[in-house]
């Protein structure tokens, strides 16, 4: 699962707060990949990335140079391009877990995978 | 209802998916024009989910995209990711993902395997939800009107054998990979199974009896018994007659929406007449053997008329064993694989596509004896004890193969009209851009509304 994947993640537990809340990524297998670096691809993900969440979880993964917002006249700045490319399309997660911060529900990441099943329980009506 | 509606499509859709997922690993998928299309007219950059993505055929479409895959099954999942494709296991009623982060979503050959209107609902409401305003969604349902058969009930359960598509080439010589019957894979079979092995990825139009031959391995037969079909039935009734039969073979389902659902999920009942049973569900039924009369009322279509309250019939030892005879079957040699990624995907039942088909392939003739063959002895019911010895392996989960029940995937065919009116007054957040039929499928295009 790449950090990109994880910014777009929310918690969809049954009766758990407002939709939006992230989840909270632990890893205890991480791999770092090599992707073919597209400038114009990263600067137009830019706007979508929810920052805090991309932070908390960066953080969790201990990685370094994350920057920690968009700066100026980002689109041409290909060092900042090339930090947002690592940290969102390279870090890998492979084995792990997500956690709703609010009911402290976990959901595993395994191979790569997450899974977000909830059981019937936990969403039937 | 809805737990129902769960359950039905837990062991309808979901436990079949999952059973059937390795026949899929060596697979190549094709991407559908018109879905690859929509893809490849996204933005760069653009965040595209694919709700259903199966084995992810479509998640490399376009490299200038980012593409999330999403499927309720763990091992069409997998798949999907060690062709490099990022991927979750999740659920459409419930996506885990927060509001508007995607700027398109397709959702093809997924919805119509909910059981109820409104879980149907609900599953469209949760993409439209997670869609950026002005962003794009295209969905892709089987349709109720197909162009030479006609649905008789909206909701059907469709048997998909897998004693006949057991056995994959993965190991063929022959250069790339094809389906068994040489056709493109359908992770998920929107399209109409075929109709003689109720292969959900094999095409009628495009069965082939020229298969690669594959010296050492299980041979396939569904082109086999395709070829036999196209042979037989072009010289009699019609193609088809006999593809009519095969489809009334189906079963129907009592529509979720309509009644409670009583016992309706544990009820099985065994089939009283091994005959009409073995011979209607392959439905390789040449005119010219009286036995086998198309004519005729076979028992199946008849206890069909009576299958409001049963769904679930028991496939009798005999019928399979007969399977997986005519799993047995050499195939000819030939490559048409050429050919047949050109007539791409599409409805089976497209007239001129398998009248086209049908009369190039060569070298039938081969084919058609020994299809003539067994298809003589399947005509009497104790023919079945000669059915040659060179079987392909049983599995271990030889129970499996013997119920039925597990491999007849649920889907609510969709009439025209349906899946617009669905959107119209039941997801206001969507506006309908486009609407059309493509290869057997309701497709719609639809656009989130900018927020007030």
């Amino acid at each position: 699962m790449k950090l990109l994947t994880h910014n777009l993640l929310s918690s969809h537990v049954r009766g758990v707060g407002p939709r939006g809340l992230p989840l909270r990524l632990q890893a205890t297998e991480v791999r770092i990949n090599n992707v073919e670096f597209n400038p114009d691809f990263v600067a137009r993900m830019i706007p979508k990335v929810e920052w805090e969440v991309l932070l908390e979880a960066a953080d969790h993964l201990r990685l370094i140079e994350v920057p920690k917002g968009p700066i100026q006249g980002y689109e041409q700045d290909e060092t900042f391009l090339r930090k947002m490319h690592h940290v969102l399309l390279e870090v890998e997660v492979l084995e792990g877990t997500l956690q709703c911060p609010e009911s402290g529900r976990m959901f595993p990441i395994s191979r790569g995978i997450p899974n977000m099943l909830l059981s019937s329980e936990e969403t039937e009506t | 209802m809805d737990h129902e509606a769960a359950q039905l499509e837990k062991q309808h859709v979901h436990d079949v998916y999952e059973s059937t997922a390795p026949y899929f690993t060596d697979l190549q998928s094709k991407a559908w024009p018109r879905v690859r299309q929509f893809l490849q007219e996204q933005k760069p950059g653009s965040l595209i989910a694919d709700i259903g993505c199966g084995t992810g055929k479509y998640l490399k479409v376009n490299s200038q995209v980012h593409t999330l895959g999403c499927d309720y099954c763990g091992p069409l999942v997998e798949i999907a990711r060690s062709r490099g494709g990022e991927v979750m296991v999740c659920d459409n009623l419930n996506l885990p993902f927060r509001d508007q982060g995607f700027d398109a979503i397709i959702s093809i050959g997924v919805i119509h395997h909910f059981s109820t209107k409104q879980r149907r609902i609900r599953a469209i409401k949760e993409m439209a939800r997670v869609l950026v305003p002005g962003g794009q969604l295209m969905i892709y349902v089987w349709a109720m009107e197909q162009k030479n058969r006609h649905f008789e009930k909206q909701d059907v359960l469709v048997p998909w054998n897998r004693a006949l598509c057991s056995r994959l080439l993965s190991e063929s010589s022959q250069p790339g990979r094809k389906m068994p019957c040489g056709h493109p894979e359908r992770s998920h079979p929107y399209h109409p199974p075929c109709s003689v092995c109720s292969c959900s990825v094999c095409f009628k139009g495009r069965c082939d009896s020229t298969q690669s031959h594959s010296v050492g391995y299980e041979p396939v037969m569904a082109g086999a018994c395709c070829a036999s079909i196209r042979k037989e039935s072009e010289e009699e009734n019609g193609f088809y007659n006999t593809l009519g039969k095969s489809f009334r073979s189906w079963f129907f389902s009592r529509s979720l929406d309509e009644s409670t659902l009583r016992k309706q999920i544990e009820r099985v009942r065994p089939l009283k007449n091994t005959e009409g049973w073995a011979n209607s569900t392959i439905s390789i039924q040449p005119a010219r053997h009286s036995s086998l009369d198309l004519d005729h009322q076979e028992p199946f279509s008849t206890r069909e008329q009576h299958l409001d309250e049963e769904v679930f019939v028991e496939t009798p030892q005999k019928h399979l064993e007969w399977l997986k005879a005519r799993a047995t079957r050499k195939h000819l040699n030939g490559d048409h694989q050429g050919e047949i990624r050109r007539h791409g995907d599409g409805n089976f039942l497209d007239s001129t596509n398998t009248n086209e088909s049908c009369v190039d392939r060569g070298n039938l003739e081969k084919g058609k004896a020994s299809a003539s063959k067994i298809l003589r002895k399947v005509s009497a019911v104790d023919s079945m004890d000669s059915i040659p010895d060179d079987t392909i392996p049983v599995e271990e989960q030889q129970p499996d193969i013997l119920d039925s029940r597990a491999f007849m995937r649920y889907y609510h065919v969709f009439r025209e009209g349906e899946l617009c009116g669905l959107l119209k007054e039941n997801v206001s957040e969507l506006h309908i851009l486009s609407s059309g039929n493509d290869h057997g499928n309701w497709c719609i295009i639809a656009e989130k509304k900018e927020n007030d």
